[in-house]
Formats: C-alpha cells, structure tokens, sequence
C-alpha cells in the first residue's frame, strides 16, 4: 500500500492504483469522460487534470498518472477548476446542444459535468459538425456530431469484445470515430459501445423516444438466456420493460451484455405475449377461464395417473421446477425431463461418472486466473458470449494462452497468439483420448493419477488412440496432438470449457467423460484457475440439473415422446420447452404431440408446440416473477419481479401450486418457502436463504470425487459425395426464445447454412442465395453465407428458428450427412 | 454493405489482381509491426490501397479492416481512391502566395477541370495544393511528380500542361 494526500485528507491505495483510483477508493470525486474502469487509461479528455505538489503545481491528469508514496494532491483548486471550465467550453464549442431530443438527457457525463461546473457561456465560437448520421442498423445509432472523442467505444469494441468495428479516423480538428472505409456499422450489435458512450453520440435505437431517463424505474434481475447469469437492470415506465439500463458495478461482468441481454429484452411486452387461458373445443382453442383450465387439466392428470409425462424449459425458476415435480409426485407420475434428454447428459451423467457431481468443477472466474484456456468448439462465443468477453480479456491482458480444438474456425481463433486445431466434425472425442494417451505415454500425468480409480481401465482402452492412428482419422497432424497435449500438461494452472445444449447433441456424456481424464490425469481439478466448465445452454439449466428435474426412474424426453406416440403416455405437460422446433426431428416430435391424448402447454407465446395443445397456459417471463436461477457455474441468483403480470398471466409457480391444490395436495405457498426447502435438500445450497444470496448470488458449493472413465467414440459413418452438416447457436440467440426479441431477430431474423468458400465456389453459390439442404430426413431451403471459417466439407446451421428449423433435417446424431442444392 | 455502396466500390475498383497484394504480405508477414510496410507496399504496387486489398491486408495479418482505415486516414501518405499517373502540387505557401499562387491555381482548375485532391477521370492528373515545398527562392513554384518548375507564371502552366498530356499514361 502507498500513503499519499488528497485533498489534505492521509489515504492510502494499492501500490499499482492511479491518482484516479486512489482518489475514487477513498471517496473523492474527480470528473472523467474518457476514463473506464474496465478500460485501459487513455487521458484524451482532460477532466480528471490534477495537481501534485511534487509536480511543482503543474496540472497532470489523474486517470494516467500512477501514485507514488507522500503524493500531496489537490483535485478542485481554483486553478484545477478553471481548467476543467475551459476543456468543457472546448468540447462544446463543437458538441449541439441538442439536449431536449437526445435521447441521453438526464444520464448524460458531458451535460451533468456542464452542470455541476456551470459553464453557462462559452468564449470560444465556431460551428458545429455536419456528420451524416448513421441510421442503418435498427440497434444502434452513431450521430458524430455529438461526439466528444472520449475512444471508449473503440477502446472497448477492441479490448474486450474483440471485434474491432469502430476506430479514429483522420487528425486534428476532423478526427471522427468510424467504421472501415466510412460504411455503416455492422458488428455483433453487443452495444458495449453504447453502454460506455459518456454522451449521446451511440444510442440504442429501440429505447429512442420512449421514455426520459429520469422516468425509468431501474429493476436488478438477471438475464433470461443464456447459462452465463448476466446480472441485468431493467428500465421500467408504466408496467413496460423499456429498455436495459447500464450499471458499471453489477455482476463479475462489470455491465457487460450480448446483443440478446442488451437488445433481446421485447419479448416481456411483446404483443404476441398470451393473456389468457385457452382450451381446444371443436378443434379449436377458445378463451377460457383459469377456475376452468385448472380443472380439465387437472382432471386428465388424475385419469392419467403415472401415465402422466412432463416437459420443462430450463427457463423457469429453480422454485418452479421443484413444485413441477411435486405436481408429477402428486399424480404419481416420475416421467418429467428437459432439454431433450441430451442436452443435459454431460452433466447427469459425464459429470456424474467421471468426478461424482452433476455439476462443473469450474467457475466462469477461472476464466482470468488461469494459464491456458482449451476450448472445445469456438462455439463457446457463440453461446455464451459474455464468457466470451471474459476470454477475449484473458488472452489479451493476462496472456492466458488459448487452444481450441473445434471442427470450423471462429472469433476465438482470431485472438492473439490463438491455436486452433480443426478436426473432423464427430472426432473430437478420439483426439480427447489421444491427448490423454499423450499424457499418459509421454509420463506427463500427475503423481497421483494412478492411484485415481479406473486408471488402469483407461490406460488399456487408450492403447487404440495413438496420435498417429488418431490423427489420421481426424485431420490433424500427430505433431498437433501431441504439441497440445505437453501444452496443457504442463501448464501450471489450465481451464477446459466446453458448451452443451440442444443442438449439440455430441456434446455428452463421453465427451465430458474425456475432457475430465484430461483434468484428473494432470491434476488440474479443485484449484484455482483449473477445471471442466461445462457451458450449459439455458439461463437455468443448471439449476434444472441440481433441481432433479431429469428422469432417474421415469421416461426421459426421448421416451416421453416416444411414449406419446405409442399411447403410453396419456397427458403431457410442456411447461415452455418448444420440441417442435428445438427437438431432433421434427416429423417425429409433431407425429407424437398430434397423438398424445392430451397437451398442455405453458408458455409466453403461441408457439408451434402451444398451437398443438388441448390447454394453453399463458405464464410469466422472468421479468414478472421471483425465485432463483443457477447459472453454469453454480451461482445462484434471486430474481424479482420488475413489472406486475400481464393479461390474466400467472407464473409457472403459480400454475403447479393451483393444480396440486387441485389434485388434494398442500404446494409451498411462496417461492421462499420452497427455497427454504431447496437449501436444505439440495448438495451445495445449504445455508443459502433470498436474503444471503442479494445482489451477487451465491456459489454453491462444488466437490469431485473423481474417477477415470472410458468414454465411447462416435462412429463416423461419412457419406461419400455429402457434406457434415453441424449444428449450433447463433451468437444472437438462446434457444428458440430470442425469437420474440425484436433486438436478435433485427440482427439476425432467420435461419442460415454457413459454407466455406471453396464449396460455396464449386457448387456456384452466391452470398444469400436460397439452397435446398437434404438429409436423409429431409430437406429446407436456407440461405447461404460464405464465410472463411468453415473448412471445406462442412457446413453450420443454427437452431433456433421456427420458419426454417433445422429440425427438419437432423435426427438428434452429432453430424448430419445432406446434400447442397441451388 | 449495401447493394448501393457495394456497386460504387466495384465501379471505382473495376479489377484488381489480389495476388500482388499477397506477394507483398508474404515478404512482411513474419515482421512484428508490418502493416506500414505492407501498406505501402500495396499502395506503390496499386497506386492507391483499393479496399479489396485492405480487406485483404486486415484479414491475413488479423488486424481489424476498421484499424487498418485508422492508419491509412491517419497519414497523408496513403491514398484511398486510383491517383493520376502525374501528381501536380503547387505551394500555396505564404512566399509563393505573395507571388501570385492562387492565380496558378485557379488556372490548373480551369485546364484540368478539377479541384484540389482531385483527380482527372482518365487517371492522368492529381492536383494538390501544398504548404510548403521549400525553394520559396523560385516562388511561386509547382511541381509535377518529381520534377520542379520555379517562377510559374499563367502561360507556363499550359505549356506544363501540354509537354505531360504528350507523355504515355503507362
């Protein structure tokens, strides 16, 4: 620590703080445009200037200056304040003064410091900038005029979201902030820029107008998508979620946001939100009342009894999912799942085997602490961008090296120094297991692996997955394997993420299996900065995974649905999960939920699932109730309700408590009361209660008991003359939910097949023209983009899209073998 | 892109060969700090740095397209748009100025029929207002590439004129 004076105030500060930072710790307020914590210190605004008294009075900005022990500083002498009067006079000589239209009135840095320093006349006189004004996204509007060139929006484009799209251009008195070649903005729309922006120079269009700032009501939550738990501040007016509020301090994100979290928040007050109970009569559904629906729906569960099956997002709340299985409990049913059965597989079952724990020995903030980061499938940004953020930062500030083994390249491979290994698509497993031979052979496993039970078993089965014999199967060179194996071995401190989700049904048990050998053999478990982080796909999916909420003794979704087909499965109740579009082959899921006695469907929208159901429930979004999420790593975090319900909706919670009652069973009658129950019952929450968590959540805790576990490798049955279709998420959605988001559907409003440049050349395609994908499944016709991150042979497809879901064509296997044509 | 701007680059950029772009990219790629040597590789090789070839430049050498702008706007020394086979420059400097400069201007914009920064249509003059050459001893004073010409008067500049629409544009 150094002790130093402010304002003839003894403080101290850590040895490598600036005065800035010294001053901010101890309670004194110095004024900054350009400056952000989460940024590395520019000086371009002058606000900050200071003086130091060993500097014999010269004025010297505080946000770049380092302290060093017995500083005297003074931050407001007359002359420090005569100063900061003349650089804002400066800035608005060319800023309009346009404040009664800006959009960021009231929150605004150079309006605010205008006030609080009263610059009321200006003695300088020149005229303003003429900039033509970017309107061409539908997400985020550039109006240079206002532009006080601060570079933050540059700054962090570059150094945290690593895309680079806005840089300075030209000198002097014409330097503007721009895009390349002047052309209108088109990134990943992640308004980091905005949310930075100290004036109104980068505003988010879908909030332009609605409301002034200083109306807003601000609600902390956290985000609805995906598995990260971004912390999240709604902006509220009039029972409506107008926008997302920026807040510098929330989360171990500091603010941070994709452009789902950011611009995807429209579906709380969509149009197309259902209001009121609907049930089929004559084929079709009609309005109903709740005392009604309650009552058909309860009584088809009585008759259906253990023939009774249930379906759940992990959306809903951790309360909501434990009163859905005392709702199946209550009828006497244990055939209840989510996502596919699959999807969760890595954890219920991988995780289970390999370390006894469904859950990952990891944590989002190992992501900083570590040596080197392996990444499987450079999807990881894709689903989870924000760990992407954090990835970006580690490669770039703290020079974790970065290795991905992925079948296609992407934005990961991009960053400094990245290595990344392209494989066969459905190999990855084999070259996990060759790495672990490596390991094994070369006598680079720890000293206690071998004592770790099933050591001997893998060592045997590894015998097959030499480098050589694994490399020419995948498309890699020995050398690779073997170079990525010493790589991580031997690094003090290494981190392994991976995602899993709905379309990546390869991503399960074996390969967690495999990727945890790697982490149990070298002993890169239970520290800090190492670990498995399994990337699961939905805000809750975790939580689901802790709740119980999968099939232990019942029908898992692929038997449920099975079962709805055969008649063994009676009544069948999706709480918001939409197999039609996001379960492996379409054809069979609609076949089975057309036969299926009776559905019923809780949902936010009339969704091609709902519009299959006998009964339809309108529920809740995450924004008008309370409970708990549990993000990827084990955080749980207590959301509230930011706006009062819609229409005649009730949450989930609501909807099993009023069924229970129903069926003569006694529900928990508050979502604390059921996480009462949950932090008794549940491994790693114990002694959690709403009031511990508060605004940060709490961890739950973690613990391995780790075991060696040989998983199976797919069998690559390639097709000769076809391509590997793989499928994924889209950076700008989660799930099929995104798609009532005005924000992602603006940016990306439709399903698409991404081909390499050579396919694309030998096939004659063209950028966006339509082709016809055909498995043996199917076919769809999708438009293409050409892109150099695909290796020839291979194609990517996202998921989430209902007009063009890629459920048509892939049958749940990891790869899908089709055909292009024009 | 729009389909607009995008037909307005390929009418301004009507066939570039990328693969000088990539010889000289191949020689720099292995230097740290290569994207000024490479820049004015390509722009000596082009004449300018088509955007294809910045594209090209910010893909291989994984440097943000948008940084790339950054630079090439930055220095006066790149040029975004084709140049004239012959660069005019006269001093508008204060000794040249004295001496009549603006008139030498206004007489290059009537001839060549275009202003300041501009170049002809059929890419033989670039004409360029300059500060200082300094040889303000021979003001008012015009240069054409690298050759000077002092003590330019109205008449001198038609011969000027004259003598590089005889000369070859290749």
């Amino acid at each position: 620590m150094v002790n130093l004076t402010i304002d003839d105030k003894q403080v101290t500060a850590p040895k490598n703080a600036t005065i800035y930072d010294a001053a901010k710790l101890n309670g004194i307020k110095i004024p900054i445009l350009c400056h952000d914590s989460k940024l590395k210190p520019f000086g371009a605004c002058r606000m900050c200037l200071v003086e130091v008294e060993q500097m014999k009075g010269r004025q010297i900005p505080a946000c770049t200056t380092p302290i060093t022990e017995g500083m005297i500083i003074r931050t407001a002498t007359p002359d420090i304040i005569k100063a900061r009067k003349m650089v804002l006079e400066l800035l608005l000589l060319n800023h309009p003064i346009d404040c009664p239209v800006c959009d960021k009135a009231g929150d605004c840095d150079l309006q605010n410091l205008t006030y609080e320093y009263e610059v009321n006349a200006n003695r300088f006189a020149d005229a303003k900038f003429n900039h033509v004004i970017d309107y061409n996204n539908p997400l985020i509007e550039r109006d240079m005029n206002r532009c006080v060139l601060c570079g933050k929006c540059a700054r962090i484009c570059d150094e945290i979201v690593s895309f680079g799209a806005l840089t300075f251009m030209d000198r002097g008195i014409e330097t503007k902030i721009a895009c390349e070649f002047e052309a209108p903005l088109n990134c990943e729309f992640c308004g980091s820029c905005v949310s930075v922006c100290p004036v109104g120079s980068l505003l988010a269009r879908p909030f332009k107008f609605k409301a002034r700032f200083w109306a807003l009501t601000n609600q902390k939550t956290v985000c609805s998508y995906c598995g990260t738990g971004c912390n999240l501040t709604l902006g509220v007016k009039d029972n409506k979620v107008l926008t997302t509020v920026y807040d510098e301090n929330q989360g171990f994100h500091k603010g941070q946001l994709c452009c789902r979290g950011r611009f995807g928040y429209q579906f709380i007050n969509s149009e197309r939100r259902l209001t009121t109970p609907l049930v089929r009569k004559n084929g079709t559904l009609v309005e109903t009342t709740w005392d009604e629906a309650i009552e058909v729906i309860a009584a088809k569960m009585k008759t259906a009894g253990a023939s009774t099956a249930a379906l759940a997002t992990p959306r809903i709340t951790n309360e909501e999912l434990i009163l859905f299985k005392e709702l199946m409990e209550t009828v006497g049913s244990n055939n209840y799942d989510h996502s596919a059965g699959y999807a969760h597989a890595a954890l219920t079952k991988g995780f289970v085997q390999s370390l006894g724990v469904a859950a990952s020995p990891a944590s989002i903030l190992d992501v900083q602490k570590t040596d080197l980061l392996l990444v499987i499938k450079t999807d990881t940004y894709e689903t989870h961008p924000v760990v992407g953020f954090e990835i970006n930062m580690a490669v770039k500030n703290k020079e974790v090296k970065l290795n991905i083994l992925s079948d296609k390249r992407g934005k990961l491979s991009k960053l400094p120094n990245a290595k990344t290994l392209i494989h066969v698509p459905g190999t990855e497993i084999a070259v996990i297991n060759a790495l672990a031979k490596v390991i094994v052979d070369e006598k680079l496993a720890d000293g206690t692996a071998a004592s770790v039970p099933g050591f001997a078993e893998l060592e045997k089965a590894l015998a097959a997955f030499t480098p050589d014999a694994v490399a020419a199967q995948c498309g890699l060179t020995a050398a690779d394997i073997k170079q990525l194996a010493t790589d991580y071995a031997k690094a003090e401190k290494a981190l392994i993420l991976f995602p899993v989700g709905l379309p990546y049904p390869g991503h399960n048990e074996d390969l967690a299996s495999a990727l945890a050998n790697l982490a149990i053999l070298t002993g890169k478990l239970g520290k800090e900065g190492c670990g498995v982080l399994c990337m699961a796909e939905k805000n809750n999916s975790q939580g689901a995974v802790d709740m119980g909420f999968y099939s232990t003794a019942g029908m898992d979704a692929g038997k449920i649905i099975d079962g709805c087909a055969s008649g063994s499965v009676k009544t069948l109740f999706i709480a918001g999960e939409n197999p039609v579009v996001s379960y492996p082959d379409h054809t069979k899921i609609a076949a089975a939920l057309d036969k299926v006695d009776f559905l019923v469907v809780a949902d936010l929208f009339m969704t091609e699932t709902a519009a299959m159901a006998d009964v339809v429930l309108p529920a809740c979004s995450f924004a008008e109730k309370e409970g708990t999420f549990t993000s990827v790593d084990r955080r749980v975090q207590h959301i509230k309700p930011a706006i009062r319900k819609i229409g005649q909706c009730r949450s989930d919670f609501e909807i099993f408590g009023a069924l229970i009652t129903k069926l003569g069973g006694k529900p928990s009658a508050t979502p604390a009361k059921t996480f009462e129950a949950i932090s008794s019952s549940v491994a790693g929450y114990a002694g959690m209660s709403y009031a511990s968590l508060g605004e940060t959540g709490a961890y739950a805790a973690v613990s391995v008991k780790p075991s060696f576990v040989v998983p199976k490798t797919m069998s690559l049955a390639s097709e000769s003359g076809k391509l590997a279709l793989v499928t994924g998420s889209a950076l700008y959605h989660s799930g099929t939910m995104s798609q009532y988001g005005e924000g992602p559907m603006y940016v990306c409003p439709e399903g698409y097949v991404e081909l390499s440049r050579n396919d694309a050349s030998k096939m004659k395609i063209a950028e966006n023209d339509l082709v016809i994908v055909t498995s043996s499944k199917g076919s769809i016709k999708l438009k293409a983009k050409i892109s150099m991150r695909m290796p020839q042979g291979v194609l990517f497809a996202p998921y989430h899209f209902s007009e063009t879901s890629i459920n048509r064509i892939c049958s749940g296997a990891p790869v899908t073998w089709v055909s292009l044509s024009k | 892109m729009s389909e607009a701007v995008a037909q307005q680059i390929e009418e301004q950029e009507p066939v570039i060969d990328l693969s000088l772009a990539d010889k000289i990219i191949d020689k720099y790629i292995d230097l740290p700090g290569n994207l000024m040597p490479v820049l004015q590789g390509v722009q000596d090789e082009y004449g300018y740095i088509p955007r294809v070839a910045a594209d090209l430049i910010a893909e291989r050498l994984n440097v943000y397209p948008s940084q790339i702008y950054g630079v090439l706007t930055f220095y006066a020394q790149f040029h975004l748009k084709p140049r004239g086979r012959f660069i005019i420059r006269v001093c508008v400097g204060t000794a040249c100025h004295v001496q009549g400069a603006p008139r030498i201007v206004e007489t290059f914009f009537d001839k060549l029929h275009i202003g300041h920064a501009e170049t002809t249509p059929d890419l033989r003059y670039t004409f360029e207002k300059v500060a200082c050459l300094g040889a303000c001893g021979m003001a008012p004073l015009a240069m054409v590439n690298d050759s000077t010409y002092g003590s330019m008067t109205v008449q001198k500049v038609d011969e000027i004129i004259n003598d590089y629409n005889q000369r070859p544009l290749k």
